[in-house]
């Protein structure tokens, strides 16, 4: 095959995307091997390649050795036509077999933009993009990552969704799997009726949807009593001994996050209201300084990186941030490697943290302030004061640099026009402060404003919102641009239509699976990718299976509607949710992890508490 | 006895073979760096704002195109041991490259003028009368557009070609040449398969039932002995 496919190669763009042999790669004896697993990421290599979460799953199963986990990414369009034309089904980089011959194949579902091109992974891989049309000797196609937290859109194309973390789960599964082939109890029903009684598994097809003529929800309920109501999401509980790669795949071409990435702490002590991340990761968990130096020393002597990324949610919440940076820069400096601290909040950026990524080389930094006034800061449970902000970008331009990066979203419940023009406000206060701090740098200043849409997500206190209309969202937009004449502000905003298809999936169910279907079937991909994303062809697409896109997207939900992500339980309770929704009607805020427990629940996951910070 | 505190300057032969002929010469020069990081050798960084380790590859080579003859020059801060050097690159490299020889250059990168390569076709195209036609092609005027920095221009392909030799075997076609390889004077050996596609009509489709490969084999000096 690798001989067949070398002219096809020499004729697409970027081949090396599809050839793998990367120092690292992990390549095994098949012969002694019972489980294959294809890890697929729909999207190119360059953006899976990036992906932290895929480096720790293909690391922890290939650390069993009856499993070999190969990895496969979505082939750019030119690559698809030539794949189609000669008969050549998708592969996997390390053997360079087809996947329809694997016994597992997982895709990671990081957005819903790459729905389309998840499902044509499949269609690609010379299998039936539905589950109940595939068969036994096909293999189990299983799902996970963030947009398993309501997998219900693409719920009719899987087998089984991995929920929550998964290199302990999906270890289980892999025994699972094994462990019935071997003593002969296999069958795929047999299979996934014994996976829904693991931790953290959710298989659609166990479970039983009805709907109102209004299209809500009348009944979602398990087929079999032995089928969990409700599907907790796993944890890790220490990241001081759980499995963390050291020495991962090297990627010859130039990816996205092309260095040491380094994982201080899952979870967000924070909880603002619009995000989902800062839910579903819950409860924090945090690594010790000392094992994340370690981890640093040996992945760098396995890699060669020069550059070091510390990742989380909010690293300045990170307690052993000071402690731990000391240890990197002792040794780091001396070898000339740059240690970069994304992520990081205004409230506590500090001039000691402004020293030691004074090296980096880049002059700016990014603060994400998401909303232009107290009140609706305060509705988002931000927990940011303008103050904070201008005593951060003042420590950044005493430290040399002259470019801020501004992150902020319109759309938001509550908003009004105010609140725009808060950001226009907050955006020339920050270009006043540079012109006020002694010692800046003599360069002028540039501030960027840089402001997306709200996505209503599950899990999260505003899961029950509807998204503004898209001509609300372009009207704000347009008076944001006006309202900003500084020529020293640049104004940039995200396409509002994108947002609004996120919107639809994000909060959709069984039925949006036709227009699923239908959009691949007319050859609709890469969604995410500005020069494929075309809302008119999905306008189109929802029209000809008769789905209105404002019932899901901007239609508000009652508190006490089934909603299609019920069955997952992320460990924050719904009445913790609702409070929340409602706290952000009066812009009441809500103290974070650290200061005061708020009793979301989440803790009620570990096998013991010490991990919620405020209980240290 | 050797200094140890002086700067040495080490030549790096390898290989750079299969899949890897996609790695682009970009690609390629952040990979070593890389490699050489993890082999903890004291590699020599360039002054300035941002000191970068300091690398000379002697000639680019072509993405698409696979190579036994590779040769990167780098400076070390202090003396190490030939063999631990090549030792150590190659527990660090991938699987299809290879450090095939280290050692203290002697000859300047300058002096190489001419590259050899293997360049092997496969195609039903090809048959009985092709070695004659490539032989004529290639000695005689072959008129082709190159693009270069300055734009487009017509060269004729045997002008650059100082050696050539042409064998067919059933569907397969294997050409050895020489080509000119200076910086006043270089080619690129894709522009022979272009010149075929062009005159003789073989490696034109897009599918998989034609195929072909190119290595470079050798550097050489203007006597067409090996460059080292």
């Amino acid at each position: 095959m690798q001989k067949n496919i070398s002219t096809i190669l020499k004729s697409v763009s970027k081949p090396a995307r599809y050839t793998g042999g990367e120092f690292g790669q992990i390549i095994k004896d098949k012969e002694k091997i019972k489980t294959r697993i294809a890890f697929c990421f729909p999207d190119t290599y360059e953006i899976g390649m990036s992906n932290l979460g895929m480096k720790i799953l293909y690391g922890a199963l290939n650390e069993l050795d009856y499993v070999w986990c190969e990895r496969c990414f979505a082939p750019w369009p030119d690559m698809e036509e030539k794949m189609r034309k000669n008969g050549i089904g998708l592969f996997t980089l390390e053997s360079k077999d087809e996947i329809k011959d694997f016994d597992i194949m997982a895709i990671s579902m990081q957005y819903e933009l790459c729905y389309t091109t998840a499902i044509n992974m499949i269609d690609l891989s010379g299998l039936n993009v539905w589950a109940s049309e595939r068969d036994e000797s096909d293999p189990i196609i299983l799902g996970g990552g963030p947009c398993a937290y309501n997998a219900e859109p693409v719920a009719e194309f899987f087998d089984i969704f991995s929920i929550g973390e998964g290199e302990e789960a999906l270890v289980e599964l892999a025994e699972l799997y094994t462990k019935m082939k071997q003593d002969g109890t296999y069958t795929k029903s047999a299979f996934l009726r014994e996976a829904s009684h693991l931790e953290g598994f959710y298989v659609p097809s166990l479970y039983d949807v009805e709907y109102n003529e209004d299209g809500t929800i009348s009944k979602f309920e398990p087929k079999y009593d032995d089928v969990p109501k409700k599907v907790v999401k796993r944890i890790v509980n220490d990241l001081n001994t759980s499995y963390f790669p050291l020495k991962p795949v090297m990627p010859y071409i130039e990816t996205v996050h092309d260095r040491i990435m380094l994982e201080t702490f899952r979870g967000c002590i924070r909880g603002c209201r619009f995000c989902q991340a800062g839910m579903v990761y819950r409860p924090v968990r945090e690594k010790s300084a000392e094992v994340l130096n370690a981890q640093a020393q040996a992945i760098y002597k396995n890699t060669g990186y020069n550059e070091i990324s510390l990742t989380s949610l909010s690293i300045s919440d990170y307690s052993c941030l000071h402690e731990a940076t000391d240890l990197l820069l002792d040794w780091t400096d001396k070898k000339k490697i740059n240690l970069s601290l994304p992520s990081l909040r205004a409230d506590s950026f500090t001039r000691e943290l402004m020293r030691k990524i004074s090296g980096v080389r880049s002059s700016g930094l990014t603060f994400a302030p998401e909303a232009g006034t107290q009140r609706l800061r305060d509705a988002i449970n931000k927990n940011l004061y303008e103050k904070d902000l201008l005593n951060a970008v003042h420590l950044a331009f005493e430290g040399g640099k002259s470019q801020v990066k501004l992150y902020f979203m319109n759309g938001l419940p509550t908003e009004t026009y105010e609140d725009i023009e808060g950001i226009s406000t907050l955006a020339s206060l920050v270009v006043d402060e540079y012109y006020k701090t002694e010692g800046r740098p003599r360069r002028p200043v540039s501030v960027t404003v840089s402001v997306s849409c709200f996505v209503p997500k599950p899990h999260t206190p505003f899961q029950w919102e509807g998204q503004d209309s898209l001509e609300s969202l372009r009207d704000k937009q347009i008076f944001l641009a006006e309202k900003i004449t500084d020529h020293k502000i640049r104004y940039n905003w995200h396409e509002a239509k994108v947002s609004r298809l996120e919107a639809v999936f994000s909060k959709g169910n069984r039925r949006l699976s036709k227009a699923i279907y239908e959009a691949q079937r007319r050859g609709m991909r890469f969604d995410a990718w500005d020069e494929y994303f075309s809302y008119e062809n999905w306008l189109d697409v929802f029209d000809s299976v008769g789905i209105d896109m404002d019932f899901y997207a901007t239609r508000k939900m009652g508190y006490d509607e089934i909603l299609p992500w019920d069955v997952i339980d992320i460990g924050v309770s719904k009445s913790f949710l609702i409070s929340e929704n409602k706290k952000a009607y009066e812009s009441v805020t809500t103290p974070n992890c650290k200061e005061k427990c708020s009793g979301c629940g989440a803790n009620k996951l570990g096998k013991e508490l010490t991990w919620c910070p405020h209980r240290k | 006895m050797v200094p140890t505190q002086e700067i040495t300057k080490v030549r790096i032969k390898f290989s750079k073979v299969g899949d890897l002929m996609y790695i682009s010469h970009l690609d390629l020069a952040r990979t070593m760096q890389r490699i050489i990081l993890r082999s903890e050798l004291d590699i020599w960084y360039s002054e300035g704002f941002n000191p970068q380790p300091k690398m000379v590859f002697a000639q680019p080579l072509p993405t698409g195109v696979e190579s036994v003859c590779e040769l990167l020059d780098i400076k070390l801060n202090s003396y190490m041991d030939c063999e631990e050097i090549k030792e150590r690159l190659n527990r660090n490299f991938p699987r299809e490259m290879r450090v095939l020889d280290v050692y203290t250059p002697e000859e300047k990168i300058k002096e190489i003028a001419f590259t050899e390569y293997k360049i092997s076709l496969y195609s039903d195209k090809i048959g009985e009368n092709t070695q004659e036609d490539v032989e004529k092609l290639f000695t005689g005027e072959c008129l082709l557009e190159k693009k270069t920095k300055s734009g487009v221009k017509e060269i004729n392909v045997s002008d650059y070609i100082k050696e050539i030799s042409a064998k067919a075997d059933g569907n397969e076609l294997t050409l050895i040449v020489i080509l000119h390889s200076s910086a006043e004077k270089t080619l690129s050996p894709e522009i022979l398969v272009e010149a075929m596609r062009k005159y003789l009509g073989i490696m034109t489709s897009d599918g998989i039932d034609e195929h072909y490969s190119i290595m470079r084999e050798r550097m050489l000096k203007s006597d067409l002995s090996e460059f080292r």
